[in-house]
């Protein structure tokens, strides 16, 4: 009884220390669409508080470049991690889809696949933003 | 045969229902054109993606139902589920973002003011370089093959704005002011509605929206900007007396008589209008009298008092008044 909880002791610990490193990457998970609600929110605001209060100071153009920079920098940033998902998921390699073990390798594959398809997600959403920038050229 | 008429005659009734006056399926300006084509061709992809779906669904149930291959499944899910949709999405969101500068386009010249009361609709024309506006109400004439641009606000809640014949529709706020504008493309009649609910009589707060060659509006134009005629023959005088004894000009102005008020709509030449209390009767002796005697019996909750003291004959004189105000 005493034997098998000692044995048991140091793989116990082992599974914890990989969970606490997996904890980051949960919260890494939320980094695309973070950069898409960003994305999101600089649009909105940049252009309504444009039209409201800065159109003496400087032309719409001026402003639409200026977040059609940001939207290229957004979309780069989630191209990258969502490769570096898409690695972490390596579902090529392992051909492993549904993760149902409840090692630690599985939950690492896991979120890998998660924050893959939420990059696949954001970067969709941060185009789909953009297109009223490209299409629309007046506050009116 | 019979089964198919009954199937049939619905569906006709349905598409009767498409033309008309207030339809924006029947246009008869430009942007509303644009409009009808983005709804047709939302429409025919809606009917092809129906029948590729459900023709699928036939497929994998009734023709083919085995099990199919991961590799056949993945690709269906990636292509038919991702790629597919987003592409599509892009593309219609595209084309309904490209119309939607248009509907904004500045006018050609003239503006004209329109505020939402509680129901019915004061307008002020403002003819290009114009200082002082046209004063009517409850009806707006459009120079046909010109753009005409509309400011648009309310005096107390939100109303909407729309000639669905002629175009995209604009909400009304108080203290804000919106824009829109319109290019009627056709002469013709047509009828907008108030589309945001503003209270009681929220339904009976139309307007008749009549498109003129740009000749005829421009002397129709000139003529509303003049003053009321005079009254003429022993019935109108006296109905002008009973107008003004009664009060009617607290609330009604009639340019170039004491009568000033603000209140109510300008009715300086209320007889040539469509229609009476904004789209809720037509101009006939007996709807002028059936109004002028309760108001609200014609729209709840409307902000006239009732003139049922008044005799028949009274009523007739007032009547045959407004009616000369041409
Ligand atoms: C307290 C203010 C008030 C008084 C007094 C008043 N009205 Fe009105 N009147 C209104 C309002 C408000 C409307 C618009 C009602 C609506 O359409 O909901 C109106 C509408 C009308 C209309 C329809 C206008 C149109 O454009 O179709 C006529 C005609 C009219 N009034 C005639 C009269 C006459 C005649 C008198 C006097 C016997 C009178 N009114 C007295 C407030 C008043
Ligand atoms: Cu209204």
């Amino acid at each position: 009884m005493t034997d098998d909880a000692t044995d048991d002791a140091p793989r116990h610990q082992e599974e914890q220390k990989a969970f606490a490193e997996e904890a980051d990457s949960l919260l890494a998970i939320t980094i695309a669409p973070l950069i898409w609600c960003a994305h999101f929110l600089v649009c909105y605001c940049g252009v309504a508080i444009y039209c409201a209060k800065w159109q003496q100071a400087f032309s719409l153009g001026v402003l639409r470049a200026g977040l059609i920079g940001a939207t290229v920098l957004a979309l780069a940033g989630i191209a990258l991690i969502g490769w570096f998902a898409f690695r972490r998921w390596d579902v090529r390699t392992s051909g492993d889809w549904v993760h149902e073990r409840g090692i630690s390798e599985d939950r690492h594959r896991f979120l890998g696949h998660a924050a893959f398809l939420l990059a696949l997600i954001s970067f969709i959403a941060v185009c789909y933003v953009t297109l009223p920038l490209i299409f629309i050229g007046s506050c009116a | 045969m019979a089964r198919l008429t009954a199937l049939l005659l619905p569906l006709l009734l349905l598409l009767a229902g498409c033309s008309g006056r207030q339809s924006a399926l029947g246009p008869g300006g430009a942007d509303a054109q644009v409009l009808a084509v983005l709804f047709f061709v939302m429409l025919g992809g809606a009917v092809v993606l129906w029948l590729f779906m459900n023709g699928l669904f036939y497929w994998a149930t009734r023709r083919s139902p085995s099990a199919h291959s991961e590799k056949g499944s993945f690709l269906l899910i990636v292509i038919g589920g991702i790629l597919f949709p987003t592409v599509v999405l892009a593309a219609l969101l595209s084309y309904g973002l490209a119309i939607l500068p248009d509907q904004r386009a500045p006018g050609d010249g003239l503006t004209v003011a329109v505020r939402g009361e509680q129901w019915w609709w004061r307008v002020e024309y403002w003819p290009e370089g114009a200082e002082a506006p046209i004063r009517t109400a409850n009806e707006i004439r459009l120079p046909v093959g010109a753009r005409t641009e509309f400011r648009l606000d309310s005096h107390r809640v939100i109303h909407s704005f729309w000639v669905p014949a002629l175009g995209g529709k604009m909400d009304m706020f108080p203290g804000r002011e919106t824009r829109m504008s319109l290019e009627p493309v056709r002469p013709g009649l047509y009828r907008g509605q108030c589309a945001e609910f503003c209270g009681e009589s929220h339904a009976w707060m139309a307007f008749e929206v009549e498109a003129m060659e740009p000749a005829a509006f421009d002397a129709w134009l000139a003529h509303e900007a003049s003053d009321a005629r005079p009254p003429e023959g022993a019935e109108a005088q006296r109905g002008a007396a009973l107008f003004a004894a009664q009060g009617c000009g607290a609330c009604h102005a009639v340019r170039g008589t004491e009568a000033v008020g603000q209140v109510g709509p300008d009715l300086t030449h209320v007889g040539s209008r469509h229609s009476l209390g904004a789209g809720r009767l037509g101009m006939a002796q007996e709807d002028l009298m059936r109004w002028i005697r309760d108001p609200a019996a014609f729209k709840p909750g409307a902000e006239m008092p009732a003139y049922d003291h008044l005799s028949e004959a009274q009523l007739s004189d007032l009547a045959t008044y407004l009616r000369g105000l041409q």
